[in-house]
């Protein structure tokens, strides 16, 4: 069995309690516009391109079967040629070509997230399944979550809520510990409308999830200005969650880490958004918006 | 185990400014500019010239020849501190040991006091007597002189004097010890010199003409040790006099109780903790008279001294506040030399302390909890001083010490920036028992200099016997034999030329032919000089203050200690373990280059039309040590394993075995400088990274470093290893402490021996390069020890410059920004 993924990021504090191992998978069903890990959203493996650290020796374009690269273009792939086989990132002296998404065993994923098991132990972590979105590749992360969960490591998913319960609950919820549940728009309509889905089916998962695993599920906010960060939209959110008896929240504050990835990716990043961080500082007043809940920093 | 009785083990409350006198002595001492000292190279010159009987045993030579020094040695008081005894005759020293190296400043005489880099004063009067009275009696009598008269200059010699290839310590010091002084504490040293008269004149009465040797021995120990005595009555007599002399009735007073210390120890045994620790100086100043300053290393204080500590608190002859005085004023005087460094070797040992190190915490003998309040006023000392010397190292069982203790060490990693360094002792205790120790002995393990490792007092490893440059055979196996600095010169064996070699085993097999050939060089040398050293160089006194010469009556250069290993230490490991694996990866495997373009590129330093591309190439895609790439692992485990057999093989002139270690001072800088270009891309001239830490930039994530390097750990590395790593400095300390503690508590599990750290930034450090008046007591860690930043030379400190630093925020390696 295999899994297509993007990153592996060992000694992760922000993806849960402790020092962690988060495994970005590949392949996503939301496309949101201010997507921090836009090279995950396809579900297959994509180069990236990094002009900076290109040094122009032609190696790639030697290499390439499908006479997908050109020098002369500044973005250097034709995507519409390229199947994304990775000759010309081997064939690359400085790493300016990097291939996202690499087929793991499973076996071969378990043996990697087990060499952080000591520091798991000390610290209180564990590992976190992240994406892209992690139930699409749902039959594998059911067998990866069992292993992990026989050694005995604290496991974690990172979902935008956009599956099947029942298949979701069958393959996976035995064997998490925690679950931290995304929700951008309560309006159904701006959900629509900003994302090109229907939020339904997640707000349904939430709730069903809140019934049964509440004290597991952390519900996490984007703060994305000139999209979520509406009081408005917040306030909604924050009603909800008390409403469904949600316990823990947590906010994301916005970073423009996506864009530069976005165009190595080929994509074109959205124009409105802020290439300035926001500040933890800048979190306090949408904290009033959940009072009643507790707030989850990891 | 021990109760802590501390209610705040961070002892917050004490600060420098609550310390008057510590703080006075600390600027003191960062005032003071090292000057060379010549009364000890005066006083033994005059002796052998003068009183030398040729009739008389080497040990009763050297015991006669140190005690004429100590009973001649000046008796002075620089300062406020409040301990007696100095290790040289200024109060910042650079003592000379013409039996070593001193000769090599003949042709600096008239420069050393003003050359710009680390100058050392000397007066016009004292360089004439060096130049006229003390040098021309030494020209064919130092130790590398003799070695090569007797030996008719020899190959290992020749080659050692190359420097590119070994370096052999022993020209230049054994020393690297940590004596057994519990004992001293409770007889004092005239009850030492009592147990050698009985054992002499039982040995004597027996009348048997084979137990000469011990005789001379036991004759010898009492010689020396009527020195110690001799110069602590100066000590109570200068004292004294000062005591007189005194306007200030507070400063008569003070220098009254000092002589009255000085009456009573190290002669009488010590009745306080204030005279333990005034003991334990003197004798550490007697051992400076008989061995150069190099890495005389005090030990376990905070256990030895801990009972004197214990019952001065409990009968209330002693607060924590005069505790932590007392033992900063021990820090400062054990600060109180330097080594003589000429121009000639700023390069390979430019800006180094003479690395005393201290050890604290641990598991005592019976393995239980060792940690106790003396442990943390040693650790807040530590912390307020942030000085280069003591060296202090801090033990950590990860099953008996507590998590407390744990976190309390690496807050004050975190507030000095650098110490201490840090110790497994599953891991040493593993390392020290596989060497034959008994595990009693092993647990009560301590420190010397950099990282190497000894049971106290028991162990007499001659640690840095040593000093491989490990790219040499590499660069000899490339090239038959041959290296690029050393032109058309055959060196090695004429091995087979690698374009023929059709495995990555067999050039694993010709760099094995020249690594073991230059290794036996070495060790042969280190044989030589080491017969050199029983003649010239007994040790009587340092003898009578270890487990086992006594019972034996044997000296420790004859083999006296319970243990008698060698050391030999390796500089370049990581940049030959990725030159294999670029090898084996790029050649062998991947076929990207035949090995005769590979070596085509190494042979023009990368300089050709496709030359960068390649170098680029082999750094970007060559599998690296820190990484835990399966061929990386393989391939450093393969070099631990055969280094690790291949000195086990070979037994010392004292009975012991050779041990391994992997720590490089500031010689990685150094060597790297004049070694050539290596095939994981490294240019000619660039450093090697340091001790056993990953080639700077080659491994990304953190914890795949620690496990990569923790998994060579124990029983392979007997001597002791240097792991470097950087951080970057956090503002929430407390917070920065609990992961750091945890991350430590991790890689030690995994089985790392030791670590240290750097708290700084590339920027901070390239600002300390370009502005150092804006940091004159920055304090880094090079490899095993500290400096202070400004006294190191330009090739170290781009070294630490581009160290990976990671951030412990994210785990991962934060890109090197680029550099002017």
């Amino acid at each position: 069995m295999k899994a297509l993924v993007g990153n592996i990021n060992r000694y992760a504090l922000h993806d849960g309690p402790g020092i962690r191992t988060t495994v970005f998978l590949k392949g996503c069903t939301l496309h949101c516009p201010w997507c921090h890990n836009p090279e995950l959203i396809s579900p297959e493996p994509e180069i990236a391109f990094y002009l900076q650290r290109c040094i122009s020796c032609g190696d790639c374009q030697a290499i390439c079967p499908q006479k997908a690269i050109c020098m002369e273009s500044e973005n250097r792939l034709d995507r519409r040629r390229c199947t994304g086989c990775g000759l010309c990132v081997e064939s690359c002296p400085t790493g300016a070509l990097v291939l996202t998404g690499r087929e793991y065993e499973l076996e071969e994923l378990v043996e990697l997230l087990l060499r952080d098991r000591l520091f798991y132990a000390r610290s209180g972590g564990g590992v976190t399944l992240s994406g892209g979105e992690p139930t699409q590749q749902l039959l594998f992360i059911s067998a990866l979550l069992e292993r992990l969960h026989r050694e005995k490591i604290h496991t974690i998913i990172e979902t935008n809520g956009l599956f099947s319960y029942e298949q979701f609950a069958a393959a996976c919820l035995d064997h998490l510990n925690m679950i931290f549940f995304d929700l951008k728009y309560l309006d159904a309509r701006q959900h629509q409308q900003m994302i090109g889905s229907s939020n339904t089916l997640i707000l349904a998962n939430l709730c069903r999830l809140l019934t049964s695993r509440a004290q597991d599920v952390v519900v996490r906010i984007p703060l994305i200005p000139g999209y979520t960060a509406t009081a408005e939209n917040i306030e909604q959110i924050g009603k909800f969650l008390r409403h469904q008896k949600a316990r823990h929240f947590s906010l994301l504050p916005y970073h423009p880490y996506g864009l530069a990835k976005a165009a190595a990716v080929g994509m074109t990043p959205d124009q409105t958004l802020p290439t300035q961080a926001m500040d933890q500082s800048e979190l306090l007043p949408w904290q009033e918006f959940f009072y009643e809940l507790e707030m989850v920093t990891p | 185990m021990t109760p802590i009785t501390l209610a705040d083990i961070g002892l917050k409350e004490f600060t420098l400014q609550n310390l008057p006198r510590l703080q006075e002595l600390r600027s003191q001492y960062f005032s003071r500019r090292p000057e060379i000292c010549i009364e000890r190279a005066r006083y033994i010159t005059k002796y052998l010239r003068l009183h030398d009987d040729l009739e008389d045993s080497p040990e009763i030579r050297q015991a006669k020849k140190v005690s004429y020094f100590l009973h001649r040695k000046s008796a002075q008081f620089h300062d406020r501190n409040l301990l007696a005894g100095n290790t040289t005759s200024k109060a910042l020293g650079a003592p000379l040991f013409p039996e070593f190296f001193a000769l090599t400043l003949w042709p600096e005489l008239e420069t050393v006091s003003k050359r710009t880099k680390n100058p050392q004063l000397l007066t016009d009067a004292e360089a004439n007597e060096l130049n006229l009275e003390i040098f021309p009696f030494w020209m064919d009598r130092n130790v590398l002189e003799i070695t090569r008269t007797r030996f008719g200059n020899p190959k290992c010699l020749q080659l050692f004097e190359n420097l590119v290839f070994f370096i052999a310590a022993k020209a230049g010091c054994i020393s690297h010890a940590v004596p057994a002084y519990s004992l001293m504490l409770e007889q004092g040293v005239s009850g030492l010199i009592t147990m050698a008269a009985e054992r002499e004149g039982e040995l004597a009465a027996a009348g048997d003409p084979k137990n000469k040797q011990q005789i001379d021995f036991f004759r010898a120990v009492q010689i020396a040790l009527e020195g110690i005595i001799a110069h602590a009555k100066q000590l109570a007599k200068e004292a004294e006099q000062l005591a007189r002399a005194a306007n200030d009735p507070a400063e008569a007073a003070e220098f009254a109780e000092i002589a009255a210390i000085c009456r009573q120890v190290p002669a009488g045994p010590a009745r306080t903790f204030r005279e333990a620790i005034n003991a334990l100086w003197i004798c550490q100043v007697g051992i400076h008279a008989e061995n150069i300053n190099m890495a005389m290393s005090p030990g376990r204080l905070d256990q030895i001294l801990y009972p004197y500590y214990r019952r001065d608190i409990t009968e209330g002859r002693l607060d924590v506040g005069q505790a932590i005085e007392l033992v900063g004023c021990l820090w400062l005087k054990i600060a109180d030399n330097v080594t003589m460094v000429p121009e000639a070797s700023e390069e390979l040992f430019g800006g180094a302390g003479t690395v005393p190190a201290i050890t604290l915490g641990g598991v005592d003998a019976n393995g239980e909890d060792a940690v106790n309040d003396l442990t943390y006023i040693m650790l807040r000392v530590t912390e307020l001083l942030a000085i280069r010397d003591p060296n202090v190292n801090a033990r950590y069982d990860y099953e008996k010490n507590s998590t407390a203790y744990c976190r309390r060490v690496s807050e004050a990693i975190l507030n000095t920036k650098s110490v201490p360094a840090f110790f497994n002792d599953t891991a040493n205790i593993t390392a020290l028992t596989g060497q034959g120790e008994t595990l009693e002995h092993a647990r009560d393990y301590a420190v010397i200099g950099c990282v190497e490792l000894a049971s106290s007092g028991r162990d007499y490893p001659a640690s840095s016997s040593i000093m491989m440059n490990l790219a040499a055979p590499l660069e000899m196996a490339l090239f038959r034999g041959k290296r690029p600095i050393t032109g058309d010169e055959q060196i090695g064996p004429v091995t087979e030329d690698p374009s023929t070699l059709r495995s990555f085993e067999e050039f694993w097999q010709v760099f094995k032919i020249q690594l073991d050939w230059l290794i036996g060089q070495a060790i042969q040398l280190n044989e030589y000089m080491g017969s050199v050293h029983q003649e010239m160089m007994p040790s009587p006194l340092l003898s009578a203050l270890f487990i086992g010469p006594m019972d034996k009556g044997k000296d420790l250069i004859q083999g006296g200690a319970l243990y008698n290993s060698s050391g030999a230490t390796h500089i370049g490991f990581a940049d030959v373990v990725d030159s294999l694996n670029a090898i084996e990866q790029t050649v062998f495997i991947a076929k990207k280059f035949t090995f005769s373009e590979l070596l085509e590129q190494v042979r023009a330093n990368f300089s050709g039309p496709q030359g960068e591309k390649v170098r680029l190439y082999l750094q970007n895609h060559a599998p690296k040590y820190g990484t835990e790439a399966p061929i990386a692992r393989k391939n450093s485990r393969n070099l631990v394993q055969h280094l690790f057999n291949l000195y086990q093989s070979h037994i010392n002139y004292r009975g012991g075995r050779y041990r391994p270690s992997y720590w490089t001072m500031t010689n990685h800088a150094g060597l790297g400088g004049i070694s050539g270009a290596l095939p994981h891309g490294r240019k000619a001239g660039e450093v090697f990274s340091s001790g056993m830490t990953p080639v700077s930039g080659a491994a990304p994530e953190l914890t795949a470093c620690l496990n990569a390097v923790a998994e060579l750990g124990g029983e392979l590395v007997p001597g002791g290893w240097a792991l470097n790593i950087k951080y970057t400095p956090e503002a929430d300390v407390a917070k920065m402490a609990e992961r750091f503690a945890q991350t430590i508590d991790a890689y030690f599990r995994a089985g790392g021996q030791q670590v240290q750290f750097n708290i700084m930034t590339y920027e901070m450090l390239l600002d300390a390069k370009k502005h150092p008046e804006k940091y004159p007591e920055l304090m880094v860690r090079v490899s095993g020890y500290s400096a202070y930043f400004k006294d190191l030379n330009e090739m170290m400190k781009d070294e630490l410059i581009t160290r990976t630093q990671y951030g412990l925020a994210d785990g991962q390696a934060v890109p090197l920004p680029a550099l002017q």
